[in-house]
């Protein structure tokens, strides 16, 4: 069984946001509002946030793209009382919709911030977003084509592009990626077996130093940011 | 970064792991997949198209699944590219499918007009919008005044652009005025009095190996954007040599932040740091004596000039910059090679813009940098089929022969192609000629001209103007009539960028869906119009295809086989040749000049004095708008990735992380040096005021360490006032404040030497 695990170059990362709007476009993640933004309100699976440290002239900023980084130890799954968020074989930390209570108290648990409880109002148990088409059968192998109001939501690793790659055979890591590896303009993200030696992340990995956030958690992230 | 700091940096709220973990414990997915007869795959295309949310047109392809747009990725086809696209691209969907587009040509019922004013709007049908239209259009030439048409054309594809000049040529009015003339001209001209090629450069990021960015914020305004982004990745981790990259900005911005050094510089003193870092590399013999004296000019006055004024110590008092810092980078620049310098607008969009473009662009000659690999290099264009040229008649000569509204080309702006920002002035004086018509083609201009209400006034007196968008933009608050054009995901068309990679890339668009409403593009809607105004206007545009999709395959005809075309969408022309430095040089001397045998010859002609500064690169100090004890700080303007160039902004996509390292959106900031604040008596989240001598705007204020003590930076972008559930009414639009200034070279406008003062709202 595979691993599956991502690995971020912030050498090569351009702060552009791309993985933020593709991840956007691949899993119908509904758009903010101002009040929202206000209200800390907003859902985002992947978003590039910045840390800054130091006085002008002597500043530096780093833009950390933060999807979840799925720990091999998580704490989400750990707290969720309903089962609702739990591991796959794979190592996927999935969220299922259908069993969240809407309690947070894995987003509490989150030491990355990366979870998001859907506030948003449901008219007709669907968004109302132009942008998408209302036939919901054209959406592909994407399972929520409607949304649930009061869940939690998270990042997948796009795990309904993996398991169709998988089903057609082709290579995971090389041809079928998430949505947000795919469109990284600077080719800084990568994806695959992280068990595996012979994966490009794992080549990568043992080519140069790399980090996990707040490992001294001991949640085990499988999301490795490469420094400059 | 190290380790350490990284997980400092990192350190958000935390809570403790328990020990146990579920692992595996479900194994059905949270939901199936729809799996029954939903992935029809029938209905699933790939339609290789291209871009149009800035002036790149990156090659991509759309998924269309039911006729419905859903996903726009890369086109691999695209050397360019690459097969990847920016951001901006994936938002290409919420530009086709947003709510708030007009369906309807609009006409206008209430006579006033103005900001804020509702223009009643009466939806009425395409035939007689366009009866209406040439009911407009004829008596100007049937009275022989063509040239009283004004045209404005703001980002239009290649196609359209070519299909508006042979509109402009053949009904005869030379005023066909771009928004070139607002951002792009001064590095044109800049690099004209250098090598005689009035056009951007591109440069060549595959093989560089230092980049030293003066004002350019590559990673976000850069052009072409995607392909600054993709090469940044490689520049960094997929070569064996990670090219070094430094940014010379009074704003910390994302390309600064992701840089290896920023240096922070007095606003409006690049030329003087550029001249320093030259001063180093002739001082210390760094420079490229093979390039300099097989195939330059000027350079032992340019030398002389350069060793006598601007040494460290001096430019370091101008620039801010300590002396040892220039050196080291002149040293860096001049021995990592090839090395690349290259302007942006933060250092040119200044008074003296083409100067100072010139004493950038010189950097690259010492360097031999020039035409090399890894260097700068020349933009080759496709070849489109050539069109017989226009039929002329005697209406359209003698109107084509008027003096233009902008006064480009006279003594007042003697190099210029396109002086966009003087239209105001020449419609509210009557200079040279009074307009009697406007039409503007995808443009905005009183949103991205500095001093946006003299756009608002001029356009209020005209006596009939025309808008084709496909939204209520600003600029068609004020029309007469709106007609909803299509966006670059519904139309027909061929393009290319202005620069890129060196060798020519075509790349088609072709309509991925259907138009929604009922949008027409702007090349069917010149067409119709040639065929209703007959003469010479229809025989011009007769044999060229007879509509929009007829007249790309006739101008890509030359290309490649039109299915091809179809499938691939992308032309790609031959490997780029290098050093062609025999016939590359368009100047008096044949060679590259550091003094500018073209500006001297073309000041002389113009009957102007000039000394011997004029022409070579030099420092003036710029003149402010705004005294300094009454306005301490300098208004910087800038542009994020964010900012979408087709004139709207209503996409909650790009809306939401508009500002990244601000970590907001829907609105935009007065980001001021914390310093500043403190000494202002200013918190962090309260409203200020931002004034010039000509307007002020009620902002946010952001306190921040990546702003110069001397500056307030606000982003554009923001500040619409005239349509968008998702734009209207949120944050400011800076160029409302700026006041009006030109480089007197090439007519551009000058967007950094406003003053301001802050103070509490």
């Amino acid at each position: 069984m595979p691993r599956w695990g991502m690995v971020i170059d912030l050498d090569k990362c351009t702060g552009c946001q791309a993985c933020t709007v593709a991840c956007k476009v691949e899993n119908n993640v509904p758009h903010g509002s101002p009040e929202e933004q206000t209200s800390r309100r907003e859902i985002y699976w992947n978003k590039v946030i910045a840390a800054t440290r130091g006085r002008y002239p002597r500043v530096k900023t780093e833009l950390i793209p933060m999807p979840c980084m799925h720990c091999d130890n998580a704490p989400c799954v750990t707290v969720c009382p309903a089962i609702a968020t739990y591991r796959r074989a794979d190592g996927i930390i999935m969220q299922n919709f259908r069993r969240c209570i809407g309690c947070k108290y894995c987003m509490v648990a989150c030491p990355y911030g990366v979870r998001s409880f859907n506030f948003k109002e449901q008219e007709s148990k669907e968004y109302q977003r132009q942008d998408r088409p209302p036939d919901r059968t054209v959406w592909g192998p994407w399972p929520f084509p409607t949304r649930t109001h009061g869940v939690v939501e998270k990042c997948t690793f796009c795990f309904h592009l993996i398991d169709q790659g998988i089903k057609e055979g082709k290579r995971i890591g090389e041809e079928v990626v998430p949505a947000c590896v795919e469109a990284c303009p600077a080719n800084a993200r990568f994806f695959g077996d992280l068990d595996d030696t012979r994966s490009q992340v794992s080549r990568l990995l043992s080519s140069r130093g790399s980090i996990r956030l707040r490992e001294e958690l001991v949640t085990k992230p499988k999301v490795y940011y490469l420094l400059q | 970064m190290n380790r350490r700091t990284f997980l400092k940096l990192s350190a958000f709220t935390g809570a403790a792991v328990g020990a146990s973990q579920m692992t595996g414990a479900l194994d059905t997915p949270a939901a199936s997949p729809l799996s029954k007869a939903t992935q029809n795959t029938d209905d699933e295309k790939w339609i290789a198209t291209s871009c149009l949310i800035c002036p790149a047109r990156c090659a991509i392809r759309l998924r269309v699944v039911n006729g419905k747009a859903i996903k726009v990725t890369g086109n691999p086809s695209s050397r360019v590219s690459e097969g990847k696209i920016c951001p901006r691209a994936h938002i290409g969907l919420q530009v086709l499918y947003d709510p708030d587009r007009i369906a309807f040509p609009l006409k206008r019922t209430t006579k006033e007009k103005g900001k804020g004013i509702d223009p009643k709007w009466v939806p009425m049908t395409w035939d007689q919008a366009f009866e209406e239209v040439t009911r407009y259009l004829r008596p100007l030439r049937e009275k022989a005044q063509p040239h009283r048409l004004l045209l404005f054309s703001g980002l239009n594809t290649v196609s359209g652009e070519d299909a508006i000049s042979r509109f402009a040529a053949a009904f005869g009015t030379p005023n066909l005025i771009s928004g070139d003339g607002l951002d792009c001209e001064a590095e044109k001209s800049g690099h004209w009095m250098a090598d005689g090629h009035y056009s951007n450069r591109a440069y060549d990021l595959d093989h560089t190996r230092y980049i030293l960015a003066f004002g350019a914020d590559i990673l976000e305004s850069g052009r072409p954007l995607t392909r600054f982004l993709r090469k940044w990745g490689k520049l960094r981790r997929e070569e064996p040599n990670r090219t070094k990259v430094v940014v010379i900005n009074p704003r910390y911005s994302v390309t600064a932040a992701k840089s290896d050094e920023w240096i922070p510089i007095q606003p409006g003193t690049d030329a003087a740091l550029a001249l320093g870092v030259a001063h180093v590399i002739i001082s210390e013999k760094l420079y490229d004596q093979n390039f300099i004296h097989h195939w330059t000019e000027g350079f032992d006055s340019y030398k002389n000039w350069v060793l006598s004024q601007y040494s460290p110590k001096v430019v370091s008092e101008i620039t801010g910059i300590p002396s040892e810092a220039i050196q080291r980078t002149a040293r860096e620049f001049s021995q990592t090679r090839p090395a690349i310098a290259l302007g942006g607008m933060g250092s040119i969009n200044w008074p003296e813009g083409s100067t100072i473009s010139h004493a950038i662009f010189c950097l690259n000659a010492l360097v031999g940098s020039v035409d090399v690999p890894g260097g700068v290099i020349y933009q080759v264009h496709p070849k489109y089929r050539d069109m017989a040229d226009g039929v002329q008649d005697e209406i359209a000569r003698r109107g084509k022969i008027q003096p233009c509204l902008d006064f480009r080309g006279t003594d007042r702006f003697p190099a210029a192609k396109v002086v966009t920002n003087q239209i105001p002035e020449s419609i509210l004086e009557d200079v040279p000629y009074t307009v009697e018509m406007a039409i503007g083609f995808n443009s905005n201009f009183n949103m991205s001209a500095p001093g946006t209400q003299r756009w608002d006034e001029a356009l209020k007196k005209l006596p009939y103007f025309v808008q084709i968008s496909p939204f209520v933009s600003e600029m068609a608050q004020y029309a007469d009539l709106v007609l909803p054009s299509t966006t670059f995901l519904e139309e027909w068309g061929y393009d290319h960028s202005p620069s890129e990679s060196g060798y020519a890339e075509a790349r088609i668009k072709q309509p991925v869906v259907s138009p929604r409403g009922h949008s027409r593009s702007t090349i069917d809607i010149l067409f119709e119009w040639a065929r209703r105004l007959g003469g010479g206007v229809a025989q011009s545009f007769a044999d060229i295809g007879g509509d929009s999709k007829g007249f790309v395959q006739f101008r890509t005809a030359a290309l490649m086989p039109w299915e091809e075309f179809l499938r691939e969408g992308v032309w790609s022309g031959p490997q780029y040749e290098y050093k062609k430095y025999n016939h590359l040089f368009n100047t008096p001397s044949r060679k590259f000049e550091f003094t500018s045998g073209n500006l001297k010859s073309l000041l002389s002609k113009m009957k102007k004095k000039t000394g011997d500064l004029d022409c070579l690169p030099h420092y003036k100090e710029s003149q402010f708008l705004g005294e300094r004890e009454k306005y301490p700080l300098l208004l910087l303007p800038y542009q994020p990735l964010m900012h979408m160039e087709n004139g709207s902004q209503n996409y909650p996509w790009a809306q939401e992380i508009f500002l990244p390292m601000q970590g907001m959106g829907w609105d935009n900031l007065a980001e001021i040096n914390s310093e500043t604040a403190n000494a202002l008596k200013l918190r962090e989240g309260e409203e200020v005021w931002v004034e010039s001598p000509f307007q002020r705007m009620k902002v946010k204020l952001k306190c921040s360490e990546g702003v110069h003590p001397e500056v307030v930076a606000v982003s554009i972008g923001q500040g619409h006032s005239a349509y968008g559930r998702w734009q209207k009414g949120m944050g400011v639009n800076p160029n409302e404040i700026l006041g009006v200034d030109y480089d007197p070279v090439s007519g551009q406008s000058s967007f950094f030497n406003t003053r301001v003062r802050v103070y509490k709202a």
